[in-house]
Protein backbone atom coordinates (compact mmCIF):
# COMPACT_ATOMS: atom_id res chain seq x y z
CA UNK A 1 0.00 0.00 0.00
CA UNK A 2 1.23 3.72 -1.27
CA UNK A 3 2.15 5.73 2.03
CA UNK A 4 0.62 8.28 1.32
CA UNK A 5 -2.69 6.63 0.78
CA UNK A 6 -2.07 4.82 3.43
CA UNK A 7 -2.41 8.20 5.82
CA UNK A 8 -4.96 9.74 3.55
CA UNK A 9 -7.50 7.25 4.22
CA UNK A 10 -8.10 7.44 7.27
CA UNK A 11 -8.60 10.75 7.57
CA UNK A 12 -11.30 11.13 4.79
CA UNK A 13 -12.79 7.88 3.26
CA UNK A 14 -12.28 5.64 5.82
CA UNK A 15 -12.58 7.49 9.12
CA UNK A 16 -12.31 5.34 12.08
CA UNK A 17 -15.18 7.23 13.65
CA UNK A 18 -17.98 8.04 10.98
CA UNK A 19 -17.12 5.16 8.64
CA UNK A 20 -16.15 2.33 10.96
CA UNK A 21 -18.18 3.91 14.20
CA UNK A 22 -15.34 3.24 16.24
CA UNK A 23 -14.47 5.39 19.77
CA UNK A 24 -18.12 7.14 19.55
CA UNK A 25 -18.58 6.61 23.19
CA UNK A 26 -15.26 9.44 24.29
CA UNK A 27 -16.87 11.32 21.01
CA UNK A 28 -19.67 12.27 22.90
CA UNK A 29 -18.04 12.89 26.19
CA UNK A 30 -15.78 15.42 25.53
CA UNK A 31 -17.18 17.26 22.69
CA UNK A 32 -18.73 19.69 24.47
CA UNK A 33 -15.77 22.35 24.45
CA UNK A 34 -12.90 22.88 21.62
CA UNK A 35 -10.42 22.92 23.73
CA UNK A 36 -10.40 19.64 25.67
CA UNK A 37 -11.52 18.00 22.35
CA UNK A 38 -8.29 18.63 20.67
CA UNK A 39 -6.38 17.63 23.19
CA UNK A 40 -8.50 14.36 23.59
CA UNK A 41 -7.64 13.74 19.66
CA UNK A 42 -4.01 14.25 20.18
CA UNK A 43 -3.95 12.09 23.01
CA UNK A 44 -5.36 9.03 20.97
CA UNK A 45 -3.09 10.43 17.71
CA UNK A 46 -0.36 9.80 20.33
CA UNK A 47 -1.18 6.21 21.36
CA UNK A 48 -2.39 5.02 18.02
CA UNK A 49 0.65 5.91 16.31
CA UNK A 50 3.19 4.31 19.31
CA UNK A 51 1.23 1.38 20.07
CA UNK A 52 1.00 0.82 16.03
CA UNK A 53 4.56 1.40 16.07
CA UNK A 54 5.85 -0.92 19.41
CA UNK A 55 3.37 -3.88 18.04
CA UNK A 56 4.39 -3.47 14.73
CA UNK A 57 8.60 -3.56 16.03
CA UNK A 58 7.35 -6.75 18.58
CA UNK A 59 5.23 -8.55 15.90
CA UNK A 60 7.74 -11.22 15.52
CA UNK A 61 8.96 -12.08 19.03
CA UNK A 62 4.95 -11.68 20.56
CA UNK A 63 3.89 -15.05 21.41
CA UNK A 64 0.38 -15.58 19.75
CA UNK A 65 -1.61 -16.98 22.76
CA UNK A 66 -1.18 -13.68 24.90
CA UNK A 67 -1.19 -11.50 22.12
CA UNK A 68 -4.07 -9.56 23.26
CA UNK A 69 -2.38 -8.97 26.76
CA UNK A 70 0.87 -8.26 25.31
CA UNK A 71 -1.26 -5.07 23.46
CA UNK A 72 -3.21 -4.17 26.05
CA UNK A 73 -0.35 -3.67 28.12
CA UNK A 74 1.35 -1.35 25.90
CA UNK A 75 -1.77 0.58 24.94
CA UNK A 76 -2.04 1.00 28.78
CA UNK A 77 1.60 2.10 29.41
CA UNK A 78 1.08 4.53 26.62
CA UNK A 79 -1.87 5.54 28.05
CA UNK A 80 -0.44 6.32 31.28
CA UNK A 81 2.28 8.11 30.05
CA UNK A 82 -0.57 10.63 28.22
CA UNK A 83 -2.36 10.98 31.58
CA UNK A 84 0.74 11.56 33.90
CA UNK A 85 1.48 14.12 31.25
CA UNK A 86 -1.63 16.33 30.95
CA UNK A 87 -1.85 16.16 34.48
CA UNK A 88 1.76 17.75 35.16
CA UNK A 89 1.90 20.36 32.02
CA UNK A 90 -1.87 20.61 31.24
CA UNK A 91 -3.93 20.38 34.64
CA UNK A 92 -6.65 22.15 33.49
CA UNK A 93 -7.37 20.30 30.38
CA UNK A 94 -6.75 17.24 32.38
CA UNK A 95 -9.54 17.76 34.77
CA UNK A 96 -11.96 18.50 32.25
CA UNK A 97 -11.29 15.32 30.20
CA UNK A 98 -11.11 12.93 33.53
CA UNK A 99 -11.90 9.46 33.16
CA UNK A 100 -11.72 9.78 29.76
CA UNK A 101 -8.11 10.28 29.36
CA UNK A 102 -7.80 6.33 31.24
CA UNK A 103 -10.70 5.23 28.75
CA UNK A 104 -8.59 5.49 25.66
CA UNK A 105 -7.48 2.10 26.56
CA UNK A 106 -10.95 0.77 25.46
CA UNK A 107 -11.39 2.90 22.33
CA UNK A 108 -11.57 0.77 19.92
CA UNK A 109 -9.53 2.43 17.11
CA UNK A 110 -6.14 1.80 19.25
CA UNK A 111 -6.86 -2.11 19.57
CA UNK A 112 -8.32 -2.11 16.23
CA UNK A 113 -5.54 -0.57 14.47
CA UNK A 114 -2.82 -2.83 16.36
CA UNK A 115 -4.74 -5.87 15.05
CA UNK A 116 -5.61 -5.29 12.11
CA UNK A 117 -2.72 -3.43 10.65
CA UNK A 118 0.65 -3.10 13.16
CA UNK A 119 0.94 -6.93 13.30
CA UNK A 120 1.24 -7.06 9.54
CA UNK A 121 3.01 -4.54 8.58
CA UNK A 122 6.67 -2.64 8.88
CA UNK A 123 7.20 -0.12 11.48
CA UNK A 124 7.18 2.88 9.47
CA UNK A 125 3.90 2.20 7.73
CA UNK A 126 2.26 1.16 11.01
CA UNK A 127 2.95 4.44 12.69
CA UNK A 128 1.84 6.68 9.70
CA UNK A 129 -1.56 4.18 10.18
CA UNK A 130 -1.75 4.86 13.83
CA UNK A 131 -1.17 8.90 12.96
CA UNK A 132 -3.83 9.07 10.25
CA UNK A 133 -6.66 7.14 12.17
CA UNK A 134 -5.51 9.36 15.15
CA UNK A 135 -5.95 12.23 13.32
CA UNK A 136 -9.18 10.89 11.65
CA UNK A 137 -10.87 10.69 15.37
CA UNK A 138 -9.29 14.01 16.31
CA UNK A 139 -11.00 15.51 13.33
CA UNK A 140 -14.62 14.66 13.96
CA UNK A 141 -13.89 15.82 17.66
CA UNK A 142 -13.25 18.92 16.83
CA UNK A 143 -15.35 18.93 14.06
CA UNK A 144 -18.40 18.17 16.73
CA UNK A 145 -17.27 20.19 19.73
CA UNK A 146 -17.03 23.13 17.36
CA UNK A 147 -20.74 22.88 16.90
CA UNK A 148 -21.35 22.21 20.47
CA UNK A 149 -19.41 24.85 21.58
CA UNK A 150 -20.87 27.29 18.98
CA UNK A 151 -24.47 26.78 19.91
CA UNK A 152 -24.18 25.68 23.65
CA UNK A 153 -21.98 28.49 24.97
CA UNK A 154 -21.80 31.08 21.91
CA UNK A 155 -18.32 30.88 22.28
CA UNK A 156 -14.99 28.98 20.48
CA UNK A 157 -12.01 28.42 22.35
CA UNK A 158 -13.49 30.47 25.06
CA UNK A 159 -13.44 33.24 22.96
CA UNK A 160 -16.77 34.78 22.78
CA UNK A 161 -18.05 34.69 19.43
CA UNK A 162 -22.23 34.44 18.69
CA UNK A 163 -22.84 35.54 22.19
CA UNK A 164 -22.48 38.77 21.80
CA UNK A 165 -24.73 39.40 19.31
CA UNK A 166 -27.55 38.52 21.73
CA UNK A 167 -27.49 34.49 21.02
CA UNK A 168 -29.33 33.12 23.26
CA UNK A 169 -27.36 29.44 24.22
CA UNK A 170 -28.94 26.31 23.20
CA UNK A 171 -28.16 24.19 26.69
CA UNK A 172 -29.53 21.61 24.58
CA UNK A 173 -26.60 21.58 22.69
CA UNK A 174 -23.84 20.39 26.05
CA UNK A 175 -26.05 17.19 26.40
CA UNK A 176 -24.72 14.21 25.00
CA UNK A 177 -27.46 12.88 22.70
CA UNK A 178 -26.62 16.25 20.69
CA UNK A 179 -23.17 14.76 19.90
CA UNK A 180 -24.58 11.37 18.62
CA UNK A 181 -26.80 13.46 16.53
CA UNK A 182 -24.39 16.04 15.00
CA UNK A 183 -22.24 12.72 14.23
CA UNK A 184 -25.31 11.26 12.50
CA UNK A 185 -25.21 14.94 10.16
CA UNK A 186 -21.73 14.36 9.42
CA UNK A 187 -22.17 10.68 8.51
CA UNK A 188 -25.14 11.66 6.37
CA UNK A 189 -22.78 14.22 4.78
CA UNK A 190 -20.40 11.99 4.10
CA UNK A 191 -21.97 9.53 2.69
CA UNK A 192 -23.67 11.71 0.69
CA UNK A 193 -20.00 12.54 -0.83
CA UNK A 194 -18.71 9.17 -0.85
CA UNK A 195 -21.22 7.74 -2.65
CA UNK A 196 -19.49 3.83 -2.41
CA UNK A 197 -20.39 3.91 1.24
CA UNK A 198 -23.93 3.99 0.56
CA UNK A 199 -25.75 0.13 1.38
CA UNK A 200 -28.01 -0.87 -1.24
CA UNK B 1 18.03 -23.91 17.75
CA UNK B 2 14.61 -22.13 16.89
CA UNK B 3 12.59 -20.94 19.75
CA UNK B 4 9.04 -22.34 20.48
CA UNK B 5 7.09 -18.99 20.74
CA UNK B 6 4.06 -20.63 22.27
CA UNK B 7 6.19 -22.77 24.72
CA UNK B 8 5.05 -21.93 27.94
CA UNK B 9 8.59 -21.17 29.34
CA UNK B 10 8.77 -18.45 26.36
CA UNK B 11 5.75 -17.58 27.09
CA UNK B 12 6.20 -16.71 31.15
CA UNK B 13 9.82 -15.33 30.30
CA UNK B 14 8.29 -12.47 27.69
CA UNK B 15 5.56 -11.52 29.97
CA UNK B 16 8.26 -11.19 33.24
CA UNK B 17 10.48 -9.11 30.96
CA UNK B 18 7.99 -7.13 29.53
CA UNK B 19 6.11 -6.08 33.14
CA UNK B 20 9.81 -5.48 34.45
CA UNK B 21 10.52 -2.84 31.47
CA UNK B 22 6.57 -1.28 31.84
CA UNK B 23 6.77 -1.48 35.34
CA UNK B 24 10.11 0.52 35.70
CA UNK B 25 9.22 2.65 32.76
CA UNK B 26 5.98 4.21 34.57
CA UNK B 27 7.44 4.07 37.92
CA UNK B 28 10.05 6.68 36.87
CA UNK B 29 7.91 8.49 35.13
CA UNK B 30 5.30 8.91 37.96
CA UNK B 31 8.12 10.20 40.49
CA UNK B 32 9.88 12.49 38.00
CA UNK B 33 6.80 14.53 37.17
CA UNK B 34 5.17 14.04 40.77
CA UNK B 35 6.40 17.22 42.15
CA UNK B 36 4.75 19.43 39.44
CA UNK B 37 1.43 17.66 39.25
CA UNK B 38 1.47 18.19 43.26
CA UNK B 39 1.96 21.61 42.68
CA UNK B 40 -0.73 22.34 40.51
CA UNK B 41 -3.45 20.79 42.76
CA UNK B 42 -1.90 23.13 45.35
CA UNK B 43 -2.03 25.75 43.22
CA UNK B 44 -5.28 25.36 42.07
CA UNK B 45 -6.72 25.10 45.77
CA UNK B 46 -5.06 28.77 45.97
CA UNK B 47 -6.63 30.00 42.88
CA UNK B 48 -9.77 29.21 44.17
CA UNK B 49 -9.56 30.89 47.69
CA UNK B 50 -8.22 33.74 45.93
CA UNK B 51 -11.45 33.48 43.71
CA UNK B 52 -13.70 33.18 47.19
CA UNK B 53 -11.73 36.47 48.11
CA UNK B 54 -12.82 38.05 45.00
CA UNK B 55 -8.97 39.06 44.65
CA UNK B 56 -8.26 36.83 42.08
CA UNK B 57 -5.02 38.92 40.65
CA UNK B 58 -3.84 38.73 43.95
CA UNK B 59 -0.74 36.21 45.09
CA UNK B 60 -2.05 34.14 47.44
CA UNK B 61 0.85 33.89 49.53
CA UNK B 62 1.23 37.51 49.51
CA UNK B 63 -1.84 38.28 51.37
CA UNK B 64 -3.28 35.40 52.93
CA UNK B 65 -2.84 34.00 56.39
CA UNK B 66 -3.90 30.89 57.06
CA UNK B 67 -4.71 28.72 60.60
CA UNK B 68 -7.37 26.40 62.49
CA UNK B 69 -10.40 26.99 63.79
CA UNK B 70 -10.24 25.72 67.70
CA UNK B 71 -13.06 25.61 70.06
CA UNK B 72 -14.02 29.20 68.31
CA UNK B 73 -10.72 31.02 68.25
CA UNK B 74 -8.63 31.50 65.54
CA UNK B 75 -4.92 29.90 65.92
CA UNK B 76 -2.51 31.19 63.20
CA UNK B 77 -0.19 28.86 61.21
CA UNK B 78 3.22 30.12 60.82
CA UNK B 79 3.50 30.44 57.17
CA UNK B 80 7.28 30.11 57.39
CA UNK B 81 7.02 26.96 58.74
CA UNK B 82 6.40 24.77 55.29
CA UNK B 83 5.32 21.31 57.01
CA UNK B 84 2.52 23.22 59.41
CA UNK B 85 1.36 24.86 55.82
CA UNK B 86 1.20 21.68 54.32
CA UNK B 87 -0.95 19.79 56.74
CA UNK B 88 -3.67 22.99 56.18
CA UNK B 89 -3.55 22.33 52.78
CA UNK B 90 -3.51 18.29 53.42
CA UNK B 91 -6.85 19.13 55.20
CA UNK B 92 -8.45 20.30 52.51
CA UNK B 93 -7.59 17.59 50.33
CA UNK B 94 -9.98 15.47 52.08
CA UNK B 95 -12.87 17.76 52.19
CA UNK B 96 -15.65 15.24 53.28
CA UNK B 97 -12.99 14.50 56.43
CA UNK B 98 -12.95 17.97 57.11
CA UNK B 99 -16.75 18.35 57.27
CA UNK B 100 -17.06 15.61 59.66
CA UNK B 101 -14.55 16.82 62.14
CA UNK B 102 -15.55 17.68 65.22
CA UNK B 103 -12.34 20.97 65.71
CA UNK B 104 -9.57 21.98 64.46
CA UNK B 105 -11.32 23.52 60.75
CA UNK B 106 -8.69 24.77 58.98
CA UNK B 107 -9.39 28.99 57.58
CA UNK B 108 -8.22 31.46 55.44
CA UNK B 109 -7.39 35.10 56.39
CA UNK B 110 -7.38 37.88 53.95
CA UNK B 111 -6.10 40.89 55.04
CA UNK B 112 -5.30 44.30 53.45
CA UNK B 113 -6.09 47.61 54.34
CA UNK B 114 -7.79 46.82 57.40
CA UNK B 115 -10.36 44.80 55.83
CA UNK B 116 -10.50 41.19 56.87
CA UNK B 117 -12.26 38.49 55.03
CA UNK B 118 -12.13 34.74 55.94
CA UNK B 119 -12.33 31.90 53.68
CA UNK B 120 -14.16 28.83 54.67
CA UNK B 121 -13.80 25.78 53.38
CA UNK B 122 -17.63 23.87 52.23
CA UNK B 123 -17.83 20.36 50.90
CA UNK B 124 -20.88 18.60 50.57
CA UNK B 125 -23.27 16.12 47.77
CA UNK B 126 -25.36 17.35 44.70
CA UNK B 127 -27.55 15.72 42.79
CA UNK B 128 -25.29 13.34 41.02
CA UNK B 129 -22.22 13.58 43.17
CA UNK B 130 -20.05 15.80 44.92
CA UNK B 131 -20.31 19.24 45.10
CA UNK B 132 -17.66 21.44 47.09
CA UNK B 133 -16.45 24.90 46.90
CA UNK B 134 -15.04 27.82 49.59
CA UNK B 135 -16.99 30.71 51.18
CA UNK B 136 -15.70 34.00 52.39
CA UNK B 137 -16.88 35.74 55.05
CA UNK B 138 -16.65 38.80 56.58
CA UNK B 139 -18.48 41.51 58.94
CA UNK B 140 -20.56 44.39 58.11
CA UNK B 141 -22.27 46.49 60.28
CA UNK B 142 -22.10 43.37 62.80
CA UNK B 143 -23.65 40.65 60.39
CA UNK B 144 -21.49 37.76 58.87
CA UNK B 145 -22.37 38.27 55.13
CA UNK B 146 -21.00 36.10 52.41
CA UNK B 147 -18.17 38.33 50.58
CA UNK B 148 -17.57 36.10 47.89
CA UNK B 149 -18.36 32.06 46.95
CA UNK B 150 -16.77 30.01 44.64
CA UNK B 151 -18.73 26.26 44.24
CA UNK B 152 -17.50 23.26 41.87
CA UNK B 153 -19.11 19.81 41.45
CA UNK B 154 -18.19 16.48 40.42
CA UNK B 155 -21.09 15.83 38.01
CA UNK B 156 -24.19 17.88 38.01
CA UNK B 157 -26.48 18.47 35.20
CA UNK B 158 -25.10 20.31 32.64
CA UNK B 159 -26.93 23.84 32.22
CA UNK B 160 -29.12 23.07 35.55
CA UNK B 161 -27.29 22.18 38.40
CA UNK B 162 -23.58 22.55 36.79
CA UNK B 163 -24.94 26.23 36.97
CA UNK B 164 -23.51 26.49 40.78
CA UNK B 165 -20.15 26.73 38.80
CA UNK B 166 -20.61 30.00 37.18
CA UNK B 167 -19.83 33.05 38.05
CA UNK B 168 -23.39 33.97 37.54
CA UNK B 169 -25.04 32.21 40.29
CA UNK B 170 -22.17 32.58 42.71
CA UNK B 171 -22.20 36.36 41.86
CA UNK B 172 -26.12 36.50 43.40
CA UNK B 173 -24.30 34.91 46.88
CA UNK B 174 -22.40 38.23 47.53
CA UNK B 175 -23.60 40.48 50.59
CA UNK B 176 -26.18 38.17 51.66
CA UNK B 177 -26.25 38.12 55.39
CA UNK B 178 -25.78 34.60 56.65
CA UNK B 179 -28.06 34.80 60.10
CA UNK B 180 -31.67 36.61 60.42
CA UNK B 181 -32.81 38.58 63.29
CA UNK B 182 -33.32 35.44 65.61
CA UNK B 183 -29.72 34.61 65.05
CA UNK B 184 -31.02 31.54 62.89
CA UNK B 185 -28.62 30.72 59.96
CA UNK B 186 -30.92 31.79 57.11
CA UNK B 187 -28.62 31.71 53.63
CA UNK B 188 -30.39 29.81 50.90
CA UNK B 189 -31.12 29.18 47.26
CA UNK B 190 -35.13 29.75 47.39
CA UNK B 191 -37.84 27.98 44.89
CA UNK B 192 -39.11 30.44 43.39
CA UNK B 193 -37.16 33.52 43.94
CA UNK B 194 -35.78 34.91 46.46
CA UNK B 195 -38.01 36.16 49.36
CA UNK B 196 -35.78 38.33 52.00
CA UNK B 197 -32.31 39.48 52.36
CA UNK B 198 -30.90 36.18 53.15
CA UNK B 199 -32.04 33.99 49.77
CA UNK B 200 -30.60 33.59 46.69
CA UNK B 201 -32.64 32.08 43.71
CA UNK B 202 -32.90 29.07 43.10
CA UNK B 203 -31.56 27.27 39.50
CA UNK B 204 -34.96 26.39 37.77
CA UNK B 205 -34.80 22.89 37.09
CA UNK B 206 -31.77 22.42 39.61
CA UNK B 207 -33.96 22.20 42.61
CA UNK B 208 -32.47 19.04 43.91
CA UNK B 209 -28.48 20.81 43.26
CA UNK B 210 -29.73 23.60 45.11
CA UNK B 211 -31.08 21.62 47.90
CA UNK B 212 -27.46 20.19 48.74
CA UNK B 213 -26.02 23.75 48.17
CA UNK B 214 -27.81 24.74 51.11
CA UNK B 215 -27.27 21.74 53.08
CA UNK B 216 -23.30 22.32 52.55
CA UNK B 217 -23.60 26.23 53.75
CA UNK B 218 -25.34 25.24 56.59
CA UNK B 219 -23.27 21.98 57.98
CA UNK B 220 -20.02 23.56 56.69
CA UNK B 221 -20.48 27.62 58.17
CA UNK B 222 -22.31 26.02 61.10
CA UNK B 223 -18.70 24.61 62.18
CA UNK B 224 -17.51 27.53 62.06
CA UNK B 225 -20.31 29.33 64.32
CA UNK B 226 -18.66 30.12 67.45
CA UNK B 227 -15.69 31.69 66.07
CA UNK B 228 -17.94 33.92 63.72
CA UNK B 229 -20.57 34.60 66.63
CA UNK B 230 -17.28 35.89 68.39
CA UNK B 231 -16.50 38.20 65.30
CA UNK B 232 -19.67 40.25 65.61
CA UNK B 233 -19.90 40.54 69.79
CA UNK B 234 -17.06 41.60 69.42
CA UNK B 235 -18.07 44.64 67.11
CA UNK B 236 -21.38 45.37 69.86
CA UNK B 237 -18.57 44.92 72.71
CA UNK B 238 -16.71 48.05 71.42
CA UNK B 239 -19.58 51.08 71.34
CA UNK B 240 -16.75 53.39 71.03
CA UNK B 241 -16.62 53.00 67.42
CA UNK B 242 -19.41 52.04 66.57
CA UNK B 243 -20.16 55.85 65.16
CA UNK B 244 -17.37 55.08 62.75
CA UNK B 245 -18.01 53.96 59.56
CA UNK B 246 -19.78 50.45 59.13
CA UNK B 247 -16.41 49.39 56.94
CA UNK B 248 -14.34 49.80 59.53
CA UNK B 249 -16.55 48.64 62.22
CA UNK B 250 -16.78 45.53 60.35
CA UNK B 251 -12.99 45.05 60.40
CA UNK B 252 -12.24 44.96 63.79
CA UNK B 253 -10.14 41.85 64.80
CA UNK B 254 -11.73 40.49 67.97
CA UNK B 255 -8.53 39.37 69.64
CA UNK B 256 -7.81 43.50 69.67
CA UNK B 257 -11.02 44.01 71.57
CA UNK B 258 -10.47 41.74 74.19
CA UNK B 259 -7.37 42.86 75.02
CA UNK B 260 -9.17 46.50 75.49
Amino acid sequence: MKLSKNFTNPLAANNPVIVQILGICSALAVTVKLEPALVMGLSVTFVTAFSNLVMSLLRNGVPSRIRIIVQLVVIATLVIVVDQFLRAFMYDVSKQLSVYVGLIITNCIVMGRVEAFALANKPWDSFVDGIANGLGYAFILVLVAFFRELFGSGTLFGFDVIARFGYENNSLMLFPPMALIIIGCIIWVHRTINKDLQEK
Amino acid sequence: MAINKNSNAYIIIYTVVMVVIVGTLLAFLATSLKDKQAANVLNEKKVSIMKAFGSAEENFDDVVTMGYITDGKFAEVDKADAVAVDAVFAKLADLKGLVAAENDFPIFKYEKDGAVKYVAPMAGKGLWGDIWGYVSLNVVEGKVQISGIVMDHAGETPGLGAEIATETWQKKFEGKAIYDAEGKFAVRMQKGGAQNEHQVDAITGGTKTCDGVNAMLASSIGKYEAFLASLTTAVEAAPAEADESAEEVANVEPTKVEEE
